[in-house]
């Protein structure tokens, strides 16, 4: 299902279903869902608590496997991959935005953002260079040296983002990035994805429970007691 | 920026936890270095045992005597060269009857020549065999007492009743750990003339030197066959065996000291995995946002035995810093001179300090195992929860 | 107040922490009570084998029986003083005996390597001294022969020493084991008793014994019994109640034991108070907002503090119990040591005392007061409004 700008799907689920085993019981989170998402979109998923939400950006970001169905992104077929594979693939594709606790706090700015690179085989002067570029992107090339306990709940989330895309991700998954912001940082964390998305084309997938939040966004899909709601 | 790096740089997010668990590292390797002090100590003797000597004894019991001329026979016997006889005078201190030092009683000349680990001035030398009260005194127990050459001195006997003078001819000192510097040592033949006629010309112990160490256990056979079949019979044995043998009769409480040191380590280990296991649980969301970023299960564990590591090192240097000075100059000096025949030398050997610091890392990352295969068994998005 | 049961809960919920934490308290509490059971072990052995009423006479000087050597003649003069009780045919109950200590090779050792084993030489009317001494097999050794009793703990422990076995006492001279006796737990357990006659021509003590014992008509007869000895200047003896000089006899190694064991347990005692502060800083981090919550309730900063500081004495109570509990099974285990006044191998055991077993307990509630105290002054300085924040 490919049309639109000429923009192909990076995202797509057939008949993905997700359960839980709660001792004997099973909890059916998502339902044979099936869902596309074009590369280059913004897209908000939104819900009620417990609607599985946080669930299917888990899949989508490659964290955890679909229990039935098939979930593929940016070419890979996630739902037969080893745990080892899929951090492979989270490291090569997918960029992170959480909620809280995002940066270790004995490392500076910097060094959070180069946090992604050990894992490359970059040398070290290079790893700092493209962390120092990052960053001055999300606006704080004076905040370099300065320790999370440091900054503002806004500038951490900037650094997360900064952090996000160091390794040039294809996607950027968000949980409730404004989450535990006051209104004026939300805005500024938003218009920062915002411009990710536009200027450099990442495709954007995020987790929200803010109307404002989702107005962001290109794309709004609601979920209800694991499937989506039309 | 390394793994480890970073997991170094980690302790200090809590000083305080981080300040007591090193401390207990520290105690536990200063406490490791005391006891295996201790032990090192009281057996170095055995080591330092000189491998041209044989000792001869009683076969029955350590307390009975043998003939004086049995010393005369031997002497005789191809491969001695030299020989002594002694008997333990068991004499006390009358102002301090607690205060244990041996005193024997000796041939002076020939007990140099057959120990010259003893050294004393030529001058002294010569004094004591002149003077048949004389008596050649350690330098640790003159020092202790406050003995000088020239001195006259009063001891109790215990075995031989009544109060004996000596007159201190001379001070000596000893270049091996193996022969204790408390020892007064004075004439058999003041001690003999004494005697009633049944106790007479009787000695102790007979020490030999041989020309050939090789040649020690045949020699030593040599000697027994050759009383066997008087009364009194002997057992000879190298002087390494005999000391030996008096370490085994306290054998139960080296056993000890070993079993104390795997308690000792036992509990360290606990608090030391306790704390680990502490910081891992804090940071469960933590390792769930790198492992989230791409890294795997095995980098999660090496943050957390990195972390040990650190620990383990830092707490080991800490320990042996506080352990030189503590054993070297402290329970060193007290041990040596107040307590100078079990232990001739109470000195941190390098290969001891070593054993601890290996002990101390060693026992670090073992201790942090268990928490850091939990912290990299976690599943990703258990981890990311967010709690509370 | 706050009640005990939130610190129990407390302590169940982080399950592991508390079960490391008391862990290490145990052992050293375990540590503790060993040493220092040890201690009262020793003491207890040697003193065992005195009476109040029983007197012993050695050389003046000597120290030790091993050391002293009396004469024949002057036996009888000691069995003759004042204060010596009559047995029903107008005899003094007293006993000279010779004492050595041979070089006996140790079984299930290592090879040939020896310990010193005390052989006594007894007179015949040993056991009307020592009537505390019970034969638990065998017979008695007959006497005039050359046969001897060995304490129950030498059984099994050194070449030879087994009921029906034979070993040297001299070159041609052996005694057989005809009998196994028990002595109410005191030294005498780990001696060989020899008739007087076999012992001192063994050993080429003719016409000596080492030391005479006399029971005395009553304790209080002692004074005037050691002012007789003791004046005699010719003779040159010391009297001591025998209780006196056992304890004295015992003294060395008990000290011996003593020190090494408060060394260990100090250095113990310093390193599980840390971890014990550990633990309690981390707990007091992690429930923030409950202390919170609790002051917001009204609860005051002492109220917090005392609360914290039980929880830790709670945790080193439970720790020090398991350490005291595993400690009394080592009342069932023996500890053979040298010691020093006898220079001979006595086996010792384990002697829980009430004091002891207090001891213990109040070590453990101190390491939980001093490891805890410090966390608790931190948990009752959390204001009510930061903690609930965080």
């Amino acid at each position: 299902m490919s049309e639109n700008n000429g923009k192909s799907d990076i995202i797509s689920l057939t008949k993905v279903g997700k359960s839980f085993w709660r001792g004997k019981e099973r909890l059916d989170v998502l339902k044979e869902l099936d869902l596309t998402m074009k590369e280059g979109s913004f897209e908000a998923l939104m819900g009620p608590s417990g609607s599985g939400k946080s669930t299917l950006l888990n899949l989508i970001a490659g964290l955890d496997v679909p229990t039935s169905g098939s979930l593929k992104v940016a070419g890979s077929e996630l739902s037969q991959m080893t745990e080892g594979d899929r951090a492979g693939f989270r490291a090569a594709n997918i960029g992170f935005v959480f909620q809280t606790y995002n940066l270790m706090p004995v490392l500076t700015a910097l060094e959070n953002v180069e946090l992604p690179l050990l894992l490359t085989n970059l040398p070290a002067a290079e790893r700092k260079k493209r962390a120092e570029t990052a960053l001055k992107l999300v606006g704080l090339g004076e905040r370099m040296g300065h320790y999370p306990r440091q900054l503002s709940g806004g500038q951490e989330q900037r650094v997360t983002i900064a952090r996000a895309i160091v390794t040039d991700p294809k996607i950027i998954v968000a949980d409730e990035p404004t989450g535990d912001l006051d209104r004026e940082s939300a805005n500024d964390i938003l218009n920062l994805l915002g411009r990710l998305n536009t200027e450099l084309g990442k495709t954007i997938v995020m987790v929200t429970h803010d109307p404002a939040a989702a107005e962001r966004a290109t794309v709004c899909h609601r979920l209800d007691k694991g499937a989506l709601a039309l | 920026m390394t793994l480890f790096g970073i997991a170094a740089r980690n302790i200090g997010r809590n000083k305080l936890r981080t300040s007591l668990t090193v401390a207990v590292v520290a105690i536990a390797t200063l406490f490791f270095i005391m006891l295996r002090t201790v032990v090192w100590s009281w057996t170095s003797a055995s080591e330092f045992a000189a491998k041209d000597r044989i000792a001869t004894r009683h076969k029955v019991s350590f307390v009975m005597q043998l003939p004086k001329r049995y010393a005369e026979e031997i002497a005789q016997m191809p491969g001695v060269t030299a020989v002594c006889y002694a008997n333990w005078f068991g004499g006390k201190d009358p102002k301090n009857e607690n205060d244990f030092f041996a005193t024997i009683a000796t041939d002076p000349a020939s007990l140099l020549k057959v120990y010259p680990e003893i050294k004393t001035s030529e001058a002294q030398k010569e004094a004591w065999i002149a003077d048949r009260q004389g008596a050649l005194i350690g330098d640790s127990l003159a020092k202790k007492k406050g003995w000088k050459v020239g001195d006259k001195i009063t001891l109790a006997g215990s075995i031989f009743p009544g109060n004996w003078d000596f007159n201190i001819s001379g001070i000596y000192t000893t270049t091996t750990t193996n022969v204790d510097r408390a020892t007064v040592w004075f004439h058999w033949d003041y001690l003999n003339e004494s005697l009633p006629e049944r106790s007479k010309d009787k000695v102790g112990w007979i020490v030999s030197n041989i020309s050939d160490p090789g040649a020690s256990g045949r020699i030593s056979k040599a000697v027994d066959a050759k009383f066997d079949e008087r009364d009194l019979q002997t057992i000879t044995m190298s002087e390494a065996a005999l000391n030996q043998s008096f370490l085994g009769m306290f054998s139960a409480i080296l056993k000890a000291i070993d079993l104390v040191s795997i308690v000792m380590i036992a509990i360290m280990g606990l608090i030391v995995g306790n704390t680990i296991a502490m910081g891992v649980r804090e940071r469960t969301n933590e390792y769930g946002v790198l492992r989230a970023i791409g890294f795997l299960p095995k980098h999660v564990a090496q943050f957390v035995l990195g972390e040990a590591l650190v620990i383990g090192i830092v707490g080991g240097v800490v320990g042996l810093a506080l352990g030189y000075p503590f054993v070297n100059l402290g329970v060193g000096r007290f041990l040596e001179e107040n307590m100078g025949q079990m232990f001739p030398q109470f000195r941190v050997q390098p290969m001891i300090a070593l054993m601890a610091f290996g002990l101390a890392i060693g026992l670090a990352i073992v201790a942090a195992i268990l928490p850091a295969r939990k912290a990299a068994s976690l599943q990703v998005v258990e981890s990311l929860r967010r709690v509370g | 107040m706050i009640p005990i049961s939130y610190n129990v809960r407390s302590l169940m919920v982080r399950k592991t922490t508390t079960f490391a934490t008391a862990g290490g308290i145990a052992l050293v509490v375990f540590v503790m009570a060993a040493a220092m059971m040890l201690s009262a072990g020793v003491k207890k052995t040697m003193v065992a084998g005195g009476r109040p009423d029983n007197a012993i006479v050695t050389r003046k000087g000597s120290g030790a029986e091993l050391s002293s050597s009396i004469e024949n003649n002057a036996v009888s003069l000691i069995l003759a003083a004042p204060g010596v009780k009559k047995d029903e045919a107008g005899a003094p109950l007293g006993s000279g005996e010779t004492v050595v200590v041979i070089a006996q090779e140790k079984l299930g050792g290592v090879a040939g390597q020896v310990s010193n084993v005390l052989v006594r030489g007894v007179p015949d009317n040993v056991l009307k001294v020592r009537p505390d001494v019970h034969i638990i097999s065998g017979r008695p050794a007959k006497p005039g022969t050359d046969e001897c009793i060995i304490g129950k703990n030498l059984v099994g422990n050194y070449a030879g020493m087994n009921l029906g076995e034979k070993f040297d006492l001299k070159k041609n001279r052996p005694v057989e084991v005809v009998g196994v006796f028990e002595a109410g737990g005191s030294s005498f357990e780990s001696e060989v008793w020899a008739s007087l006659e076999t012992a001192r021509s063994s050993f080429g003590r003719e016409g000596l014994v080492s030391s005479v014992t006399v029971r005395l008509e009553s304790p209080a007869a002692f004074d005037r019994f050691k002012a007789t000895i003791e004046t005699d200047k010719q003779l040159l003896l010391e009297a001591e109640r025998e209780t006196t000089y056992y304890e004295k006899q015992s003294q060395a190694t008990a000290i011996f034991v003593s020190v090494l064991g408060w060394v260990i347990v100090v250095f113990c005692m310093f390193g599980a108070t840390l971890g014990a502060m550990n633990t309690m800083f981390a707990a007091v981090a992690q429930r923030k907002r409950e202390v919170g919550t609790l002051r917001a309730l009204g609860f005051s900063k002492f109220n917090i503090l005392t609360s914290f500081v039980v929880e830790s004495v709670v945790l080193a109570v439970i720790g020090g119990l398991v350490g005291l509990v595993a400690s009394l099974l080592l009342t069932f285990a023996h500890v053979s040591l040298m010691n020093q006044a006898s220079w001979s191998e006595i086996t010792f055991t384990f002697a829980a005392t009430p004091n002891i077993l207090i001891g213990a307990i109040v070590a453990g509630c101190g390491m939980g007061i001093i490891g805890g105290f410090l966390p608790a002054m931190k948990a009752a300085g959390t204001s009510p409004i930061e903690a609930m924040r965080g």
